[in-house]
C-alpha cells in the first residue's frame, strides 16, 4: 500500500477544507465535544441472542467459551470487560486467524486487522520461532482514541476500543498514534480491481459493529481507519470473533475478565502471562501467554 | 451468456434475479424486544448480522486441499461471504455437536477452518474463471482463443477431422468414437476374462487370436492383445479429485469408454505412503493377503512421544485443522513430548523438545539408528512381537499380532516368501512356519484357539535344508550391518541424538508414535525408509492403542456395494464394458506377466505395487510404450507445474504427433491447460456435487456431503435435454450423449432409471450414505421445518441448479426426507464420543501387522531385474537402472508448502496466498549465503543438474531464466535450499491471453515469485522423466543438486 495515496472518496477534502476555513484546533477541539457513540446511540431496537444449544459438550474449550459468553451477555454492558488471552505455545502461525478475520469484515487490500508475525530467534542449530497473532489492544488506556480530533474512535464500558466510521473523518491520526500498528486505512481498493472484474464478494455488504455497510464509492468504511473490533457484531450474536472459532491450534480464547470463574481469567493467572509493550501503560486487553 | 468469457459481468442475469442488495436482513423483525437493559440491545441501534438465520447457511467440503474438511458457507444475497467450519463434524470441532440437533438451533456455532479454506471464496470467484469452451486460435501455447459452442467442441472432439483448419492445419486428428472400437459389453468382457489368463500364462497370445478372430480389429496390436482395445488410446488424467467425482469420471472413463487409462496424480502426493500402509497391514484370508488401510496416523489426542520426520503437521500433511489442536494442547499441558526429523525448522519443529535437522534423503539412518539401539538394548515390545496368532494376542492383552516371527526362506541370498507349512512337512500350504524355542511349528495368523509364540530371532538352515530367517533378524541384520556412527553420518546427525530419540520411543509404552511423510519417501530410497519407520511402531507395537498408531474414522459407505445398501452405483450400469489391458503408466502389472516382456531392462518402468502414477504419464506417451495414445483429457490437474521436472515433457504436450487431440476441462486458463486444443469450463467444488474422502486425522465417522451453494458461475448448455453448468461432468455427459456410451442417459442405471444429470449420479451416492448398512441404520426424516429450511436455504440457486421436483425425481419417494437430513448438516457425522473402548481406539487397523512384505520381495524391479527386499533396507539415492546418484552442485533442492497454499488453486486468493505473502524466496541458511556474499532480497538465478542453464521452457519458442530472491534464515540445514511450491506462475491469470481478438490482462501480482519445477533431477535412462520410487511409485522430489548464482 503507497502511502502517498489518496483515498477514493470526498469526506477527506471535507475535512481539510474545515481546517482551512475554521482554523484546525478550534475545528478540533469543537469537535472533541461531540459525544461518544455508547452515549448518542438510544438503544431503540433490541434483538434476541440465539441460545446456546444445552447439550454441546463444554468440554470443548471453544463452546466452553461460547457459553461464557452467553452468561456475559445477560450482563448489564459496564460490567463486562472483553480481553483476549492469545498463548503462543499453541499458536501454529498457519494464518487461519488473518484470513478469517479477513473474509468475516470483508478487508480490502492493506487492511489486515489481524496478522501474525513471524519471528526466527537463535542460531543454526539452536534455533526457535515466535508467533505473535497482533489484533487491536483493545488498551484501557488507548492512545489511539486521544488524538481523535472528533471522538470517532472511543473505547466502550465493555474495555473494547471501536471505530464509529459515519463519524471517521480518515484523517489517520490514530493510525501514528498506535503503538501496535494495529490500525489500518481503507483506501477504496478492491483486490480484483485489476483483473476482468470486481467480484461479487467485495461488493456485498458487511456487518462490523451490527451495520450493514457495502463498500462502495465514497461510502463508509471506504476512507476510514479501520482495525479490529473483537467482532461487536458476532458478540452481541452470541457468537466468539472470529480469529477464536477458527484457530485450528485453540490459541486464541475470549472471554469477559470480570467473570472470576471464566476462562480467560483463570489463564492470566498463568506465570506466563504478558502483554505487549507493558511500559507505556497502555494496559492493552489482549494478554499473551508466551 | 452473450458477451465472450473474460469480459462478461459475473452477476449474470440468474445472478441478479436471486440478488437483493437491500433489505437482505429483514428477518431481525420477528425478533423480541429485551425488556432488560442487557448488552445486545445497549450498544447499536442496528444488530445487522444475518448468518444466524439458518436460511443462509450451507454445509459443503472444503477443496482448497485435499484434507477435505467438513465447512459451513454463509451466503448473502446469492453471494459466498464466509466459510467456516461444520460443528456437527469431527473434522472441525473437536468436540462435535450432536448429529440430531436441528441446524436452525446451531446456526451460532462455527468450527475451526485453515486459511486456505476460508479462502476459497476467492477460489470461486476468481475473475479469470473461464465461463464458455476455448478452441485454442493459434499454435498450442500460443494462448490464442476464441470461444465455441459446447455442442460444436463435443462435435469436434467425437468426430474428429480436419478440426484446426480453420487456423491452417491441415491434420486430420481421430476423434473419440475412432478409438472407441471396442463397444460391445459381451465382447469386452470374454476378451477381458481371456487378458486375466494370458497374464497368468495360462494361454498364448495365438489362443488369444483364435477365439477372438472377428474382434481383433479393436485392438491396438493384436501380437500384443494385452495392450488392450484402442479404446485405452483415451487417456484421462486427473489432479485433485475426491470422492463422489471420481467414480462419476470411472464410470465415464473405464466403464462406459472402456480405457483402462484412469490415471491420477497420486504419485506426487502420498502414494508410497499409501502403499506401504496397506502392505502392512493386510490380513491372511484364505492363502491371500487382503484388506489393508492406506493411511493409518497417530492418536495424536493421547499420545505422550509424538516423533515427526518430513511431515510439515502444522501446514499440510493430511489436515492441520484436525492434527493441530490435539498437538497444541499436548504441548501445553505437557502431556505430549514431541521430536522432529527435518531439514527445515518447520512450524512443528519449533515447538519441538528436539529438532533434528536431518540430511535430505537420510532418515533412515536415524530409522536404522534407533532400530539398532532399541535391538541392542531389548527395548521392543517381545509381548507384542512374539504372539504368532490371534489367542496368542489375546492372551498377551495386545489388539493385534504380527509376522515378526514367521520364517522367511532365504534363496540365492535373497529372502523371499515365507516358509509355508507343507514345505517341510508340518501342516499345509495356508500356514506359516514359526520356531518356538527352536522347534519349528505351523501357524495359522487367524487361529483363535491355539497360543503360539515364536522365537523372535531365527538364523538357521532347517533340516531339510531350506535356510530361513525370522523377519526381525533380517531387520536386526540390516540395522546392525552398521555402526550407530555410521548411521548417524548417513543422516548428517550425531549417534547421540539418535540413541536419545530411540529411548524416548520406548519410555512410554504404547503411547509413543512415529509419523513421517513427504520427507520421508520423495526419494529414491523412499519405501524402504518409510518402511524402517513404520518398523519403529511395530517394536513398540503401537498398532490400535490409545495413543498409538491408529485408523482413520472413515465413513459410510457411499457407493453402496454392502449387503442391504440402496444403490451398488457400480453395477448399476447398462451394458457395462469390461476395460482390460496395460496402462501407460504399467501399473498394477509385473513386466514378466506381459507379452512385452523382453529381458531387462524393461523400456521404461513398471509399477507393480502402485496406481496412478502421475510421472511416468507423459514420459510414456512421448515414448509410445506400451503404445500411442490419441486424444487425452487433463482435469483439475496440471503436470507443467506439479510433476517435478514436469516441463522436461512440454514438447510431448505440443507435438501433435505424441498427442494428436489434447482436452482440458479447468476453471481458468492455466499453467498447463493453457497448451490445450480445446478447454471446457470446469466449477469448482463450491458448485458442485461430491462424497469427498473422509478425514485420516479423526478417529470416527465423517460421510460429509459436497453440495453446489452458489449459482454456478459457468455457462448453462443442455445435455440430454437438460439445462446445467459447464462442468467436467457436462463435458463427459455430452459426450456420452453423442457417442451414446453405455450408462449415461435414458435407462442408465436400469430400465426406467436415468442418468440425465449430475444430480441423477451423486444423489444416489448421498441415499447410500443416509442409508448406511440398511435397515437400523438410517439418519432420521427431515421433517416439514426442516424440509422449509432445506428449501430456503437453496432458493438462492437457479433452476438449473436447485429444482426441488427435479432433485424429487433423482432419487425415490421414501428416501427424500432422509436425503435432506443428510444435505441440512452437510453430511454423516458419528459423535466425538464414539472414538475410543478402553485403552484401545475403537476402529481396528484389523488386528495383523507385516514387518515383512513377502510378495514384495518376490517381484523383480522392471529396468534392474533385481529382486525388492521384502523389509527395510538401507540405500542411496539410485536411478532407474540401480546407479548410485552422484551430482556435483553445491545444494540439495528441498520444496514445501506454507500453510496457506497450495501449488495452484490459491493463486488466486488474495487474503491468503497474495496478501499473507506475495512472493517465494530462495531460502538458506545463513552460513552459505555468508559463503556466497547473499543477502535478503538478492537475486540468484537457479541452474541443477538436469537444468545446467537455469532455464523454464513455455513453449516451443519462449523460456524464462529461473530466478529467485534470496531469503537468509538460520533455520534451514546448511547445504539445504528450500522453494517453496505456490508460486511462479506462468498461467491461471497471471500471464495475458487473447480471446476472440480481445487482449486480457494478467494481474502481475499472481505471477510473482519462483518456481522449482524445471530444476529437478531427471533420470538419466528415461527420456524427460524425473527419478522415482520403484515400489509405491513415489517421484523423486528431494533429490536434486542446485546452484545459485548471484545475478
Amino acid at each position: 500500500m503507497g502511502s502517498n495515496k489518496e483515498p477514493n472518496q470526498g469526506r477527506k477534502e471535507f475535512i481539510k477544507k474545515g481546517l482551512l476555513a475554521g482554523g484546525g484546533l478550534l475545528v478540533a477541539s469543537e469537535l472533541i465535544k461531540w459525544k461518544p457513540m455508547i452515549e448518542a446511540v438510544k438503544a431503540t431496537q433490541h434483538t434476541e441472542v440465539l441460545p446456546l444449544v444445552e447439550t454441546v459438550s463444554t468440554e470443548d474449550v471453544v463452546i466452553r467459551m461460547q457459553k461464557e459468553l452467553h452468561e456475559a451477555l445477560k450482563k448489564p454492558v459496564e460490567e463486562i470487560h472483553w480481553i483476549m488471552v492469545i498463548d503462543q505455545k499453541k499458536c501454529v502461525a498457519c494464518d487461519a486467524c488473518t484470513v478469517g478475520c479477513s473474509a468475516e469484515n470483508g478487508l480490502p487490500p492493506g487492511v489486515v486487522y489481524r496478522p501474525v508475525i513471524k519471528e526466527e530467534i537463535g542460531t543454526y542449530p539452536n534455533v526457535s520461532r515466535r508467533f505473535t497473532p497482533r489484533p487491536c489492544m483493545h488498551c484501557e488506556n488507548p492512545p489511539c482514541t486521544q488524538v481523535c480530533p472528533i471522538g470517532a474512535t472511543y473505547k466502550r464500558p465493555d474495555g473494547i476500543v471501536s471505530i464509529d466510521y459515519d463519524k471517521c473523518l480518515g484523517c489517520r491520526y490514530c493510525l501514528s498514534a498506535c503503538p501496535y500498528g494495529a490500525r489500518s486505512f481503507d483506501w477504496g481498493e478492491y483486490h480484483t480491481e485489476n483483473t476482468p472484474e470486481v467480484m461479487p464478494y467485495e461488493l456485498e455488504p458487511t456487518f462490523e459493529y451490527g451495520d450493514e455497510k457495502v463498500r462502495k464509492g465514497n461510502k463508509s468504511p471506504i476512507g476510514n481507519a479501520r482495525k479490529c473490533h473483537f467482532c461487536i457484531h458476532r458478540l452481541q450474536n452470541g457468537m466468539l470473533p472470529t480469529c477464536v472459532t477458527t484457530c485450528i491450534g485453540r490459541a486464541t480464547y475470549f472471554g469477559d475478565l470480570n467473570n472470576p470463574n471464566g476462562l480467560v481469567a483463570s489463564l492470566i493467572g498463568s506465570p506466563r502471562v504478558k502483554r505487549l509493550k507493558e511500559k507505556l501503560g497502555t494496559k492493552p486487553s489482549v494478554y499473551y501467554l508466551t | 451468456m452473450e458477451k465472450q468469457p473474460m469480459e462478461c459481468k459475473l452477476s449474470r442475469r440468474s445472478f441478479l434475479k436471486t440478488s437483493a442488495f437491500v433489505g437482505g436482513t429483514a428477518f431481525m423483525a420477528g425478533t423480541l424486544p429485551n425488556a432488560r437493559k442487557s448488552y445486545a440491545g445497549t450498544l447499536t441501534g442496528d444488530n445487522n448480522y444475518p448468518y444466524t438465520d439458518a436460511n443462509t447457511v450451507l454445509y459443503t467440503t472444503c477443496l482448497q486441499c485435499t484434507t477435505a474438511c467438513s465447512i459451513k458457507t454463509k451466503i448473502h444475497n446469492g453471494v459466498l461471504m464466509k466459510v467456516d467450519g461444520n460443528p456437527y463434524s469431527n473434522m472441525t470441532l473437536k468436540d462435535n455437536i450432536p448429529y440430531e440437533l436441528k441446524p436452525d438451533m446451531v446456526t451460532n456455532i462455527d468450527g475451526k477452518l485453515c486459511a486456505k479454506g476460508q479462502a476459497g471464496i476467492q477460489h470461486v470467484y476468481d475473475p479469470y474463471r473461464i465461463r464458455k469452451v476455448l478452441k485454442r486460435n493459434g499454435p498450442r501455447g500460443s494462448n490464442e482463443w476464441k470461444t465455441i459452442p459446447f455442442d460444436q467442441a463435443i462435435e469436434e472432439i467425437v468426430n474428429g477431422g480436419k478440426i484446426f483448419s480453420d487456423i491452417g492445419e491441415d491434420r486430420s486428428v481421430e476423434g473419440l468414437k475412432d478409438i472407441y472400437t471396442l463397444t460391445d459389453s459381451e465382447v469386452s468382457k470374454r476378451m477381458a476374462e481371456d487378458i486375466a489368463k494370458l497374464r497368468k500364462k495360462e494361454i498364448t497370445v495365438k489362443d488369444f487370436q483364435r477365439s477372438h478372430k472377428d474382434h481383433l480389429d479393436v485392438l491396438i496390436d493384436p501380437e500384443h492383445p494385452d495392450k488392450g482395445p484402442k479404446n485405452n488410446q483415451f487417456l484421462y488424467q486427473v489432479g485433485r479429485i475426491h470422492r463422489g467425482r471420481k467414480d462419476f469420471t470411472d464410470r465415464f472413463v473405464l466403464d462406459a469408454f472402456g480405457s483402462v487409462n484412469w490415471i491420477e496424480k497420486t504419485t506426487l502426493c502420498s502414494q508410497t505412503n499409501n502403499r506401504i500402509w496397506n502392505r502392512t497391514t493386510r490380513t491372511f484370508d484364505n492363502g491371500s493377503w487382503v484388506g489393508g488401510v492406506n493411511s493409518p496416523r497417530p492418536d495424536h489426542a493421547n499420545t505422550e512421544f509424538y516423533l515427526v520426520f518430513g511431515s510439515v503437521v502444522f501446514e499440510a500433511n493430511y489436515g492441520p485443522v484436525q492434527q493441530s489442536e490435539p498437538i497444541t494442547e499436548g504441548l501445553e499441558t505437557g502431556r505430549i513430548k514431541m521430536a522432529v526429523v527435518d531439514p527445515r525448522m518447520t512450524k512443528v519443529a519449533s515447538k519441538a523438545w528436539k529438532w533434528v535437522p536431518v540430511k535430505p534423503g537420510g532418515d533412515a539412518g536415524i530409522g536404522f539408528g534407533m532400530i539398532r539401539w532399541i535391538m541392542e538394548n531389548e527395548r521392543y515390545d517381545s509381548n507384542y512381537l512374539k504372539s504368532a496368532t490371534k489367542a496368542a494376542a489375546e492372551k498377551a492383552g495386545e489388539p493385534g499380532h504380527s509376522n515378526a516371527t514367521y520364517l522367511v526362506k532365504i534363496v540365492d541370498d535373497h529372502p523371499g516368501k515365507h516358509l509355508r507349512a507343507d514345505e517341510i512337512g508340518i501342516g499345509n500350504e495356508n500356514q506359516f512356519v514359526v520356531m518356538v524355542n527352536g522347534e519349528p511349528v505351523a501357524v495359522d495368523p487367524n487361529d483363535e484357539n491355539t497360543v503360539i509364540e515364536g522365537d523372535l530371532f531365527v538364523d538357521r538352515t532347517l533340516d531339510s535344508g531350506i535356510q530361513v530367517k525370522t523377519p526381525l533378524q533380517l531387520i536386526r541384520d540390516e540395522a546392525f550391518s552398521k555402526t550407530m556412527t555410521e548411521w548417524a553420518d548417513i543422516a548428517g546427525t550425531d549417534e547421540g541424538s539418535i540413541v536419545e530419540l530411540a529411548k524416548e520411543l520406548t519410555s512410554y509404552g504404547k503411547k509413543a508414535c512415529v509419523e513421517y511423510n513427504r520427507g520421508v519417501y520423495k526419494h529414491t530410497n523412499g519405501w524402504y525408509a518409510a518402511q524402517a519407520l513404520v518398523v519403529l511402531n511395530l517394536l513398540i507395537g503401537n498398532f490400535d492403542w490409545k495413543g498409538g498408531t491408529s485408523r482413520p474414522g472413515g465413513g459410510w459407505n457411499f457407493v453402496g456395494n454392502r449387503p442391504g445398501q440402496k444403490y451398488d452405483v457400480n453395477q448399476l450400469h447398462t451394458n457395462k464394458l469390461s476395460r482390460f489391458g496395460i496402462t501407460i503408466t504399467k501399473e498394477g502389472w509385473n513386466y514378466e506377466e506381459s507379452t512385452l516382456f523382453n529381458g531387462y531392462p524393461a523400456k521404461r518402468p513398471w509399477y507393480p505395487f502402485s496406481n496412478n502414477v502421475a510421472q511416468e504419464t507423459w514420459g510414456a506417451v512421448s515414448d509410445e510404450y506400451p503404445y500411442p495414445i490419441k486424444v487425452a483429457l487433463v482435469s483439475s490437474h496440471t503436470p507443467m507445474y506439479s510433476i517435478p521436472g514436469g516441463q522436461a515433457q512440454l514438447k510431448t504436450l505440443l507435438d501433435f504427433k505424441k498427442v494428436p487431440l489434447l482436452i482440458a476441462c479447468d476453471i481458468v486458463i492455466g499453467d498447463s491447460s493453457q497448451y490445450a486444443d480445446y478447454i471446457f469450463p470446469d466449477v469448482t467444488y463450491l458448485e458442485r456435487w461430491a462424497t469427498p474422502q473422509q478425514s485420516h486425522h479423526t478417529r470416527v465417522r465423517v460421510s460429509h456431503i459436497r453440495q453446489p451453494v452458489i449459482a454456478p458461475l459457468t455457462d448453462t448448455v443442455e445435455v440430454f435435454g437438460e439445462e446445467m453448468p459447464l462442468s467436467l461432468e457436462a463435458l463427459m455427459l455430452g459426450i456420452a450423449e453423442k457417442m451414446n456410451l453405455p450408462g449415461f442417459g435414458k435407462d442408465a442405471f436400469a430400465p426406467g432409471v436415468d442418468l440425465l444429470r449430475p444430480e441423477d449420479f451423486y444423489f444416489k451416492l448421498i441415499a447410500n450414505i443416509a442409508y448406511g448398512n440398511g435397515p437400523g441404520d438410517e439418519v432420521e426424516d427431515a421433517d416439514d421445518a426442516e424440509l422449509e429450511l432445506f428449501r430456503k436455504s437453496h432458493e438462492h440457486l437457479p433452476k438449473h441448479t436447485f429444482d426441488e421436483e427435479r432433485w424429487k425425481k433423482a432419487l425415490s419417494p421414501d428416501e427424500w426426507r432422509k436425503f435432506v437430513y443428510v444435505i441440512n448438516r452437510g453430511g454423516r457425522f458419528a459423535s466425538f464420543e464414539d472414538a475410543y473402548d478402553g485403552d484401545f481406539i475403537k476402529n481396528s487397523l484389523g488386528g495383523f501387522s507385516r514387518l515383512y512384505i513377502e510378495e514384495v520381495a518376490n517381484t523383480r524391479h522392471s529396468m534392474t531385474g533385481k529382486y525388492f527386499q521384502g523389509y527395510p533396507i538401507y540405500e542411496p539415492i539410485i536411478d532407474s537402472m540401480g546407479k548410485e546418484v552422484i551430482d556435483k552442485e553445491p545444494f540439495i533442492l528441498i520444496t514445501y508448502k506454507e500453510s496457506w497454499g497450495t501449488q495452484s488453486r490459491t493463486a488466486s486468493n488474495y487474503w491468503g496466498q497474495l496478501g499473507l505473502q506475495p512472493e517465494n524466496y530462495v531460502v538458506m541458511n545463513k552460513s552459505d549465503a555468508d559463503k556466497l556474499k547473499l543477502s535478503n532480497g538478492d537475486k540468484v538465478k537457479v541452474t541443477s543438474t538436469s537444468n545446467p542453464d537455469g532455464v523454464h521452457l513455455l513453449d516451443n519458442e519462449r523460456s524464462r531464466p529461473i530466478i529467485g530472491k534470496v531469503q537468509v534464515i538460520q533455520g534451514i540445514r546448511p547445504g539445504v535450499v528450500g522453494i517453496s511450491t505456490h508460486f511462479g506462475h506462468w498461467g491461471y491469470g497471471a500471464n495475458d491471453v487473447t480471446v476472440d481478438g480481445n487482449i486480457i490482462k494478467g494481474d502481475p501480482l499472481r505471477g510473482t515469485g519462483i518456481h522449482p519445477n524445471p530444476l529437478f533431477r531427471l533420470d538419466d535412462h528415461l527420456n524427460g522423466t524425473p527419478m522415482s520410487e520403484p515400489i509405491g511409485g513415489s517421484v523423486s522430489f528431494y533429490d536434486s543438486r542446485i546452484n545459485l548464482i548471484k545475478v
